[in-house]
C-alpha cells in the first residue's frame, strides 16, 4: 500500500516536471515570436533594406578595405605594423593573465564560507550562526560581480584608473570573480566528506582540515574551472580595450574609427592567433593534470 | 542448392588483435529453425550473431543468407527484410513514445519526409498497434519509452522486429537482465511469435534450462569452435558439464 | 600529484611575472580617481528610484531582453545545423566525415573565437546602423558556440540504439530523426538555456554599437556623471539576469529525467 502510494507520488512530479517543460517550452516560444515582432515593427528593422544597392557597395568596399586592394602597402605585409600588433598581443595576453589572477585570489578567499556546507558547518565541523550571513553575503557579492558584463565594469572603472592594462584587467577580473566563485562554491559543497570527517576524528583543527582535506581535494577542478574562465577571458580582453583599457582592443577601436582597414585585418589575425595560443596552452595544461 | 537454407556459413573466422573470437566455423541453417546458442562468456556467440546480422565482418570465409552472399547484399533495406535482430533493451530510444520506436521497424520503407511527419501524426499505426498487441502492450502506445520496465521494454523491441517482419530474427542474450519470471515470459512470447509467422528463430542464452524449453536445436560454442550441434533431446548432462568445465580449468591455469 | 604541484607553480609564476608589465605607482589613477570612486560607491547606495527612471530602466530591461532573445533563437537555428554537419553523424565515413569535420568545425571555432561585439561593429562597418548588426553579431559568436557543444552531445550519444535503427533498415537521416535528435534534444536544450542568460549580458554591451538597452542607458549616464541613475540602471541587469538565470536554472533540472 505504501509502495502504491510513493508510485504515485513519483507519478505526480513526473507530471509536474513535463508540465513545467512544456510551459516553459510555450513561454519561449511566445517570447521569440514577440520580440522578432519587436524587432521589425518597434525598432524599424527591415531586411530589404539590409540588401539594397547601396548597402552592398558598402559591403563591397569594406571588405575590399579588409583585404587592402587598393592599398599600396596593407598592414599586414608590413614589418613595423607586425610589430606593434605583436607587442599589443603580448599586452592583451597579459591582461588576461592579470584578470584571471586576480579573480582566482579573490575566489579563493571567499569560496570557504560561500559553500553551503560550509554554513551548515559540516565542512570545518564548527557550528557559529553568523555562517548563514557570511555565506548570504558573499553569494550577494557573487550575484552583483557576475550579471555585470565586463565592459560595463571598465565603463565605471575608466573614472577612476587612466586608461591601460590594470583597468582592463580589473574589469575582467570582476566579472569573473562571481562567475569563478560561483562555479567553485559548487565544487566545494559537492565535495566527498568522508576524508575530512577521517581526519578530523584524528584530531585536525578548522585550519588544518582546510588545508590537508579541502583544498587537496578541491584544487584540480579548480584549475580546471581558472583555465577554462581564461579562454572565455582571452576572447573578451579585446572588448574592454574599446573603452580604452590597452592592447589590441584600443588599437581596434582606433583603427576602425580611422579607416584603416588593413590594420585591423591585422588585428583580427593576431586576435586569433592569440585566441588559438591560449585555447592549445589551457588544454596542455588540463593533460598535464590528468 | 541452398534454396531452403537460411544461413549457410563457411569457415569463419574473426580475431580482435590477438583474440580469436571464432576460428573457422561452418554452419547451416534451415528456415524455420528455432536454435538456441550456448556457451561459457567469450566463447563468440556475439560475435557469430552480429556476423549473421551483417552490422562486423569476419575476416575470411563466407556467408550465404537465403541464397544470396552477404557482399552481394545491395541495400540495407534489402538485408532488413532478410535478418532482423534484438539484443538487450538498451536498442530503444528511451526519449521517445513507443509507437515511434515500433515503427522505426519501417523506416526501411520509408522516405525522409514520410518518417519525420510519423514523428507528428504517427503514420501506419495500425501495424505498430496490432504488434504491440501481440506482445501484450497495447495500452502502451503512447507512453515514453523509458518509463517502461526492462521486461515491457524488451517486448517493444519485439513489437519493432514484428513490424520489420524479417525472415530471420536473431537474439543476443534477450533476457540476460531480467528475472526468471520475466524471462520466461519473454521467451515463450518470443518463440512464439517466430513460429506464428514462420520465421527462423537464433537466440544466444546464459541459461541451458531455457534453451531447453523453449528451443528445438542447441549449438554450442566453446572458444570460438562448434563444441556441439544438436537436436534438444540429444543434449546430455555431460555434455553441459564438460562444455562449461573445460572454461574453468582454462581459468584456473 | 607531483605533476600537479608543477602545473600550479607554474602557473602562479606566470601570474606574478604578468604583474611586472604595470608600472605600479600613484600615475594609475586619474587626479581626483579617489573621489570619483567613494561618489561612485556612495550612489550604490541611493540609486534614483524617480518613477520616470524606472520606466525607463524597464523599456531598457525589455530592449535588452528582446534583442538577447532574438540573436540566440537565431544561433540556436545556426548551431543546429551547422552541429549536425560538424558532428559527422551524417557521413559514413572517410572523406565525408574527415570533411565535415574539418570544414564545419573549423567554421565554429572561427565564429565563436571572435567576440560578439568585435562581430558586432564589424557588421556596422559592412551593413551600416541597422539591428541586424546586433543581432547577427549575437547569432553568429553564440550559433558557433552552440554548436560546438551540439556537435560534442551528437557524438556522446549511446551507440546501440543507433546500430539497432541500422540494422532494421534505416537511413543516416532516419537515424538522425529517430535517435540522433531524441536522445539530445533536452541536453541541446538545457545547453542553450545556460547560454540564454549570457546572451542577455552580451546583448546589454551592444549599446556600444549604438543598441538601445540598458547598456545604453548605463553608458548614457555615466557620460553625464549621473551615478545614481547608473546603478538603477544596474540593478535592472542584475534583476533581469538573474531572472533568467533562475528560469533557466529549473528548466534545466527539471530536463534531466
Ligand atoms: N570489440 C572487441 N574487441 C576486442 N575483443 C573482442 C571484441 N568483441 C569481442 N571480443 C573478444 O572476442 C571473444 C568473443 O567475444 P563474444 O563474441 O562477445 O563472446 P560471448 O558473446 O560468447 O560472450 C571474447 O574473448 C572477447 O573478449
Ligand atoms: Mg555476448
Amino acid at each position: 500500500m505504501e509502495q502504491y502510494a510513493q508510485k504515485k507520488v513519483d507519478f505526480m512530479m513526473l507530471k509536474a516536471k513535463l508540465n513545467f517543460i512544456k510551459l516553459s517550452l510555450i513561454a519561449a516560444a511566445l517570447l521569440i515570436l514577440i520580440s522578432w515582432l519587436f524587432i521589425f515593427i518597434v525598432e524599424d528593422a527591415s531586411i530589404s533594406a539590409l540588401f539594397s544597392a547601396k548597402n552592398a557597395l558598402h559591403t563591397k568596399q569594406f571588405f575590399q578595405g579588409l583585404v587592402g586592394i587598393h592599398e599600396e602597402q596593407p598592414a599586414f605585409f608590413n614589418i613595423e605594423s607586425w610589430k606593434d600588433a605583436l607587442s599589443l598581443t603580448y599586452d592583451t595576453l597579459m591582461i588576461s593573465i592579470i584578470a584571471i589572477g586576480f579573480s582566482a585570489i579573490g575566489m579563493l578567499l571567499t569560496v570557504i564560507p560561500a559553500a553551503r556546507n560550509a554554513a551548515e558547518g559540516t565542512l570545518t565541523l564548527s557550528r557559529k550562526w553568523y555562517n548563514w550571513l557570511i555565506f548570504g553575503f558573499i553569494r550577494c557579492i557573487y550575484v552583483f560581480s557576475r550579471s555585470v558584463p565586463e565592459l560595463v565594469w571598465a565603463m565605471v572603472i575608466v573614472f577612476v584608473l587612466k586608461p591601460g592594462i590594470l583597468p582592463g584587467a580589473l574589469a575582467l577580473a570582476l566579472h569573473n570573480f562571481g562567475i569563478l566563485g560561483k562555479l567553485c562554491a559548487e565544487v566545494v559543497e559537492d565535495l566527498d566528506m568522508r576524508p575530512v570527517r577521517n581526519l578530523a576524528s584524528s584530531g585536525a583543527s578548522s585550519g588544518q582540515l582546510l588545508f590537508y582535506g579541502v583544498l587537496p581535494a578541491v584544487m584540480p577542478k579548480f584549475i580546471t574551472y581558472m583555465l577554462y574562465r581564461w579562454e572565455v577571458i582571452i576572447r573578451t580582453t579585446i572588448v574592454v580595450g574599446f573603452v580604452g583599457a590597452g592592447g589590441l582592443g584600443q588599437q581596434f577601436k582606433l583603427s576602425m574609427s580611422w579607416f584603416h582597414y588593413t590594420d585591423v585585418t591585422l588585428i583580427l589575425i593576431c586576435y586569433l592567433l592569440l585566441v588559438g595560443f591560449v585555447d592549445l596552452f589551457s588544454e596542455g595544461c588540463r593533460r598535464l593534470q590528468k | 542448392m541452398t534454396v531452403n537454407k537460411m544461413f549457410v556459413l563457411k569457415n569463419i573466422s574473426k580475431t580482435y588483435g590477438e583474440m580469436r573470437a571464432l576460428s573457422s566455423l561452418s554452419l547451416i541453417v534451415e528456415k524455420g529453425e528455432m536454435i538456441a546458442l550456448i556457451g561459457p562468456s567469450g566463447a563468440g556467440k556475439t560475435t557469430l550473431l552480429n556476423i549473421l546480422a551483417n552490422t562486423i565482418l569476419p575476416d575470411s570465409g563466407e556467408v550465404i543468407v537465403d541464397g544470396i552472399t552477404l557482399h552481394a547484399y545491395k541495400s540495407t533495406k534489402q538485408f532488413a527484410d532478410k535478418v532482423g535482430m534484438i539484443r538487450q533493451q538498451f536498442d530503444l530510444v528511451g526519449h521517445l513514445k513507443v509507437i515511434h520506436n515500433v515503427l522505426a521497424g519501417r523506416l526501411k520503407d520509408w522516405g525522409f519526409f514520410k518518417a519525420l511527419l510519423s514523428l507528428i501524426i504517427p503514420q501506419d499505426s495500425k501495424i505498430a498497434e496490432s504488434a504491440l498487441e501481440k506482445v501484450g502492450l497495447k495500452d502502451k502506445l503512447y507512453e515514453r519509452t523509458s518509463s517502461l520496465s526492462g521486461g515491457e521494454q524488451q517486448r517493444v523491441a519485439m513489437a519493432r522486429l514484428l513490424v520489420q517482419n524479417p525472415q530471420a530474427v536473431l537474439a543476443d542474450e534477450p533476457v540476460a537482465s531480467l528475472d526468471p519470471v520475466r524471462a520466461k515470459d519473454i521467451l515463450y512470447m518470443l518463440t512464439k511469435l517466430a513460429s506464428e509467422e514462420q520465421q527462423t528463430l537464433i537466440a544466444s542464452l546464459h541459461s541451458v534450462e531455457y534453451a531447453r524449453k523453449y528451443f528445438k536445436r542447441i549449438i554450442a560454442l566453446q572458444a570460438g569452435r562448434v563444441y556441439f550441434d544438436l537436436p534438444v533431446e540429444k543434449v546430455t548432462e555431460e555434455l553441459l558439464s564438460s562444455l562449461y568445465s573445460l572454461e574453468e580449468e582454462k581459468q584456473h591455469e | 600529484m607531483n605533476k600537479r604541484s608543477y602545473l600550479s607553480t607554474i602557473l602562479i609564476i606566470v601570474f606574478l611575472f604578468s604583474l611586472t608589465s604595470i608600472q605600479w605607482n600613484k600615475e594609475l589613477f586619474h587626479s581626483g580617481g579617489g573621489e570619483t570612486l567613494l561618489q561612485i560607491i556612495k550612489s550604490l547606495f541611493q540609486p534614483d528610484l524617480s518613477i520616470s527612471t524606472l520606466l525607463l530602466a524597464l523599456k531598457s530591461a525589455w530592449i535588452t531582453l528582446a534583442y538577447a532573445v532574438t540573436g540566440i533563437s537565431l544561433a540556436l537555428l545556426i548551431a543546429f545545423i551547422l552541429g549536425i554537419l560538424a558532428s559527422g553523424v551524417l557521413f559514413n565515413s572517410g572523406f565525408g566525415r574527415w570533411l565535415s569535420f574539418g570544414v564545419f568545425r573549423g567554421t565554429l571555432s572561427f565564429m565563436r573565437a571572435i567576440h560578439e561585439l568585435v562581430w558586432a561593429w564589424l557588421f556596422v562597418a559592412a551593413i551600416g546602423l541597422s539591428p541586424f548588426a546586433a543581432i547577427f553579431a549575437l547569432a553568429i559568436a553564440y550559433g558557433g558556440a552552440l554548436g560546438r557543444v551540439f556537435a560534442d552531445i551528437l557524438n556522446d550519444v549511446p551507440q546501440e540504439p543507433l546500430n539497432a535503427l541500422k540494422s532494421s533498415g534505416a537511413s543516416k537521416l532516419h537515424i538522425l530523426l529517430y535517435a540522433y535528435l531524441p536522445m539530445t534534444a533536452s541536453n541541446m536544450l538545457s545547453y542553450t538555456m545556460y547560454r540564454f542568460e549570457c546572451a542577455i549580458r552580451s546583448s546589454a554591451i551592444m549599446s556600444f554599437v549604438g543598441l538601445g538597452g540598458l547598456g545604453y542607458q548605463i553608458q548614457l549616464s555615466l557620460s553625464e556623471l549621473r551615478y545614481h541613475e547608473v546603478w538603477t540602471f544596474m540593478f535592472f541587469l542584475i534583476v533581469l539576469v538573474s531572472a533568467v538565470d533562475l528560469w533557466s536554472n529549473m528548466l534545466r533540472k527539471r530536463l534531466i529525467l
